[in-house]
């Protein structure tokens, strides 16, 4: 029996050795192959790596973030965001104008802009993309269709340069749909009708950069445009690489396979500074908020709410659980999105007057529901957030129980909304505050998770979304928080920052707080 | 019948390295019955052993110094489980967010988690959690294998078959694997993780004590018991399984390390404990993130598992050694 054991250890141990030779192996192996395009790398290509191939490259047809970011460096859109706002800028559209009815835009179009492939850029090719994402023609795949081009009724094309596009409702929100790297890059028409309506792995735009290949699972290529309408591209070759595991996309960076790296967390910062790599922080598109369920018998009373409120000390809360890497949320929208308020103010922390509030309500026991990974809007998972608050609501004697589920039943458990409490996020689609506030007059419960019905609140998003673009319309959307915040419907927790790293050689990239990067600016220094 | 019973006593159960365990109790359990010689009085009651046998034991195992360091640890955590709460220094779940993540200190002793809660008085309260759960999970386990082994063995036939197949499946699958797939049934909390953990063990007993008792039934003293007209059930519950004791015990000791390893793997994977009750897997789940940035997280909730399975494993060994006559430290 002894000697069984001895035995069986001896051969359990040199499985451990082979194992770990195999690994050094594997990795020595590895590491010529990966190196590769970095050694070609000096100054004439950049590298970036994210977790995940795209999805596809054909705007119409992808709704991801990893998509995304190779679109917007291949396609352009009529319009375009400012570098560091969600405002509007003209693009591929050199300036618009809308009708009095809010209902006709009509674009005057950038002459002499060529596609990839060497066609024009024109009226036609406008109307054929929008075309194609409205009925009859739209199609299932088409994720972002609706979101964008759900307000038109046709495009009409006025004369070569000049495009009117009839919308059925006043939409100001779809100048900035406009903008966004979902549904409305335009695609070359004849790249569409050679692909039978599909460019997902043959992308031809009119951006800086052109489309060479992509090896599944690998990179994808792309090269300098050289016959770009505005200034070219300064680096000549960008490769995006895909590293599913997080810490391997950190080691990439640390050994300077590649130049750029996204998808990290507070965890691995200290890894990537103290290996002489540096952190981009930017505000991001996103609120992280708990909302109360407005239709249970603990939480239909403002005066329930805001006591709860009151408990939690927000400031302490995002400070310690999110590390520097989020900001305290005043407000719904995120600071650099049109409508942001610096005067709105949320309930303020006072565990005196929770307690008091508390007791005089009645409430003492609370269910909590809450998911159980990390989101974009919440690095710390949700169980964290809603231990925290269990914390602070323990310490004004009110009991909370919390259900933690994965994230796919998370939300089927929000849709039946068994909670008194819930905690979500939101990402910021295309910048406009209509796209944040307007989840709260949403008819459907897995949106408007507080399940808040309120007629005028309803009504003011509607005017405000007809407003054109301005100060008036800015004020609406401050009157809007002030209202939803008198009445404590969420308790806004974060914007959680967007976080990436590079190397020190790198400069000129734009990380977008729509989560985009837009490369043609960007430079290596030779090292 | 008896023949096919017979082959099928040497199959191994075959599961990883606990089958290495469980195939030398197994083989001890065949071997026990030579050791001893049954008595049987005149009025058919039956003396288990003579009486020095525990005290022989007791010296074998307190000659064994890794077995006897870890009985005392076993008994110092079921203290810790008793008293627990009421020794720790802070509330094991009050949070104070000001002071997360702070390193080991003189306030501290291990330091606190990303919610600011002291990981030393959650250490200790989450050890009433798992053992609690250790013990009734093996409770539930021996109890359902004990019947199912025995009427199995027993029996034989059909009976036997329809018994061990299904005991063959469930073993066909990886215990945590499906104590996870149990427990995406169930629902979570750390009652659906004891009735999950306990489930998926019932096999291992349900071989080990039907293996004992293919063998144990074969001797002389069984065949007088028939004989002599007892029924069956007294035959089994009063003849067989207290010769197949020793193993059982042994299993047993074994079986908690076991279920409190796979306790903490359900709460590592976060279908464990309902926050924020403290239970050492939860804990180390929620800290992996921390692995670099405070380490502390992780260490001490590791510490307390390891330290916890390896005492109940030297245990284990130490209680084999001691029951088993041939192999004991003289």
């Amino acid at each position: 029996m002894k000697k069984s054991a001895r035995l069986l250890s001896l051969v359990l141990a040199l499985a451990l050795v082979v194992t770990a030779l195999a690994g050094c192996a594997a990795e020595s192996e590895e590491e010529p192959a990966a190196e590769e395009p970095a050694e070609a790398a000096t100054v004439d290509t950049f590298t970036y790596a994210q977790g995940a191939d795209p999805r596809g490259l054909d705007p119409a047809l992808v709704d991801d973030g990893e998509s995304s970011k190779v679109i917007v460096n291949i396609y352009e859109g009529l319009l375009k965001y400012n570098s560091e706002s969600t405002e509007v800028e003209p693009s591929l559209a050199e300036s618009w104008t809308i009708s009095d009815d809010g209902l006709a835009y009509t674009f005057k179009l950038r002459e002499g802009v060529k596609f990839h492939d060497g066609t024009d850029f024109n009226a036609e090719a406008v109307k054929f993309n929008i075309d194609r994402q409205l009925p009859p023609k739209v199609t299932e795949e088409m994720g972002y269709a609706g979101f964008v081009f759900g307000s038109v009724k046709d495009v009409v094309v006025d004369d070569e340069y000049t495009v009117t596009i009839n919308l059925t409702a006043p939409n100001t929100a779809f100048l900035a749909n406009l903008a966004m790297s979902m549904a409305a890059p335009i695609v070359s028409p004849a790249a569409l009708e050679a692909g039978n309506n599909s460019v997902m792995e043959t992308p031809v735009g009119t951006g800086p950069y052109k489309f060479v290949e992509w090896n599944k699972g690998e990179n994808i290529v792309l090269v300098r445009n050289d016959d770009y309408w505005g200034e070219p591209a300064k680096t000549k070759n960008v490769i995006f690489r895909f590293i599913a595991d997080n810490s391997a996309r950190v080691l990439a960076l640390n050994n300077g396979e590649v130049d750029m790296i996204d998808g990290i967390d507070a965890t691995v910062v200290e890894q990537i500074t103290s290996a002489g790599d540096e952190l981009f922080e930017a505000e991001g598109m996103n609120i992280n908020y708990m909302a109360y369920n407005t239709t249970t018998p603990l939480f239909k009373d403002q005066a329930a709410r805001v006591a709860f409120s009151q408990a939690i000390d927000r400031e302490e809360l995002v400070t310690s659980l999110y590390q520097g890497y989020s900001d305290v949320a005043d407000t719904i929208l995120p600071t650099f999105v049109p409508g942001f308020d610096a005067t709105v103010k949320q309930v303020e922390y006072d565990p005196e007057a929770a307690k008091a509030g508390l007791a005089a309500a009645g409430i003492t026991k609370v269910h909590m529901i809450t998911y159980t990974n990390p989101r974009p809007y919440n690095a710390a998972t949700g169980v964290a957030l809603a231990t925290a608050i269990q914390g602070y609501l323990q310490k004004v004697g009110v009991e909370c129980t919390i259900d933690t589920f994965d994230w796919t039943t998370y939300k089927e458990k929000v849709r039946a909304g068994d909670y008194d409490i819930c905690f979500y996020g939101w990402i910021g689609d295309n910048g406009d505050p209509d796209n944040f506030m307007n989840l709260l007059s949403d008819p459907d419960p897995t949106m408007n998770v507080a399940r808040w019905q309120d007629p005028t609140y309803q009504q003011m998003v509607k005017d405000a979304l007809a407003l054109p673009n301005g100060d008036e319309r800015n004020a609406a959307y401050g009157e809007m928080e002030k209202y939803v915040a008198e009445r404590a419907i969420w308790l806004p927790i974060s914007h959680a920052k967007t976080l990436a790293a590079f190397r020190p050689q790198v400069s000129g990239f734009v990380y977008h707080v729509t989560g985009n990067v837009f490369l043609k600016d960007v430079v290596v220094a030779a090292e | 019948m008896s023949e096919w019973n017979q082959s099928s006593v040497n199959e191994v159960p075959s599961r990883g390295s606990e089958s290495q365990k469980a195939d030398e109790t197994f083989a001890m359990g065949i071997a026990l019955p030579d050791g001893q010689i049954p008595v049987y009085d005149h009025d058919e009651t039956f003396h288990e052993k003579p009486e020095n046998q525990w005290l022989e034991m007791w010296r074998s195992l307190r000659a064994n110094r890794a077995a006897l360091v870890s009985l005392v640890f076993v008994l110092a955590l079921v203290v810790i489980a008793v008293i627990g709460p009421y020794i720790t220094p802070y509330n094991p779940i009050e949070t104070e967010m000001s002071n997360a993540l702070k390193p080991p200190s003189a306030e501290h002793w291990f330091g606190t988690d990303q919610l600011g809660m002291d990981i030393f008085s959650r250490v200790i309260a989450g050890t009433r959690v798992s053992l609690t759960v250790g013990l009734l999970a093996v409770s539930i386990a021996l109890t359902t294998g004990i019947v199912l082994g025995a009427i199995a063995g027993y029996a034989g036939g059909w009976v036997d078959t329809v018994i061990m197949r299904v005991m063959d499946m469930m073993l066909a699958i990886p215990s945590i694997l499906l104590a996870i797939t149990l427990m995406a049934a169930l629902g979570k909390g750390i009652d659906k993780a004891v009735i999950a953990i306990g489930l998926v063990s019932i096999p291992e007993y349900a071989r080990i004590v039907r293996g004992n008792i293919l063998s144990i039934k074969e001797n002389d003293y069984i065949a007088a018991a028939h004989v002599v007209g007892l029924s069956d059930a007294r035959i089994i519950f009063r003849h067989v399984l207290p010769n197949a004791l020793s193993v059982i015990i042994v299993r047993a000791t074994l079986g908690i390390s076991s279920a409190i390893l796979d306790t903490a793997a359900l709460g590592f994977l976060g279908l464990g404990v309902q926050p924020p009750q403290p239970e050492w897997g939860d804990m180390l789940g929620r800290a992996r993130g921390f692995i670099f940035q405070a380490p502390h997280t992780l260490l001490y909730p590791g510490m307390a598992i390891t330290a916890t399975v390896l005492a109940f494993n030297l245990l284990g060994d130490g209680l084999r050694d001691a029951l088993d006559p041939r192999a004991r430290i003289k």
